[in-house]
């Protein structure tokens, strides 16, 4: 698992130890901000969006073939598990810190969350409404940044967690009392 | 200053302010046709479409005006900002609605205009100038 976190989020190999030393000392805490602002902003409207694309739904059911109503129910159902288990993991892992659940969160914004909600909103045969097209616009622009910046935090708190682990390492040193004993860190894997 | 309900009450009624905006301006036609007399020629429709776009987009710019000042933070934590914002735009919310639903005429459109959308996008305007300008607030 970490050689796919290596792929995805590499962490720079040229710092030299002197950088490491500044980045440890400056930086107390590596949550991001307009990542945070987007999760919150984003757990307020989707009720609404939610709301609103079922009341549209429902008025455009009698003239949608029965494809498209399996299709945008089955969509609709899975986007609102999706998007809650999404907000939620993504609170916990950028507030708490922590990189699985951020990066759980960000895997299911990019792999899930952003192609549904771009086939809702290009789809034209499933009879797009202009309120429609408003509400499903303004979720994708969340999504669409969400992704961009998610990916930026995740790196900056990957690589502050390494250097951390590095440097753990080297001042635990004259702690340590025996082979057994380890640095609890939050990187896990 | 603590973080109240006030920001999450003021960002929502923008959005919705915002996707009324969005709607009217892609179904414009039976508020035009509303404005007009029985029997109308197209040079007519034109000119009124022509000023019924121009509104809502100043509308739409006045909008990133006010956006970029409250998710850049700059008046996110200013009450008063805050609160003359979200009276104007729910008020805006409601008579948009109505606007769409009872199809009134294009031309009460600037009143809407001018109350809700105008009035705290200069006051916005004039607080992002005197931080960003003058140092006030800070």
């Amino acid at each position: 698992m970490t050689s796919v976190t290596d792929l995805l989020f590499p962490v720079h190999k040229s710092r030299d130890e002197l950088k490491q030393h500044i980045i440890w000392k400056n930086q107390e805490y590596v949550t991001n901000l307009p990542l945070q602002m987007l999760l919150y902003f984003n757990c307020f409207y989707f009720p609404f969006w939610f709301i609103g694309s079922l009341v549209i739904l429902d008025l455009k059911w009698e003239r949608l073939i029965d494809l498209y109503r399996i299709v945008l129910v089955a969509i609709y159902v899975v986007y609102f598990i999706i998007e809650v288990v999404r907000l939620y993991l993504g609170y916990l892992g950028n507030l708490m810190e922590r990189v699985p659940e951020l990066a759980g969160s960000w895997l299911l914004t990019l792999l899930l969350t952003f192609p549904l909600i771009l086939l809702l909103n290009i789809n034209d045969n499933a009879l797009l409404l202009p309120l429609e097209r408003a509400l499903h616009i303004l979720m994708a622009i969340f999504v669409g940044l969400e992704v961009i910046v998610g990916y930026f935090a995740i790196r900056a708190m990957v690589n502050y967690q390494v250097t951390k682990y590095h440097l753990q390492q080297f001042s635990d040193l004259d702690n340590m009392e025996d082979n057994e004993y380890f640095p609890e860190t939050r990187y896990t894997s | 200053m603590q973080a109240t309900g006030l920001i999450p009450a003021r960002f929502l009624t923008i959005i919705a302010h915002l996707v009324l905006v969005i709607v009217i301006l892609w179904t414009r036609d039976e508020n035009i046709k509303m404005s007009l007399a029985e029997e109308y020629s197209q040079s007519e429709f034109d000119q009124k479409n022509t000023e019924f776009i121009v509104a809502l987009s100043i509308t739409l710019g006045l909008f990133a005006v006010e956006l970029i000042g409250f998710v850049g933070g700059v008046t996110m934590f200013m009450s008063f900002q805050g609160l003359l914002s979200t009276a104007a735009h729910s008020a805006a919310a409601i008579a948009l609605s109505y606007f769409l639903f009872d199809q009134w005429p294009c031309e009460w459109y600037w009143y809407i205009f001018g109350f809700c959308s105008a009035l705290p996008a200069i006051t916005e305007a004039v607080y992002i100038i005197g931080i960003l300008c003058f140092r006030k607030g800070f």
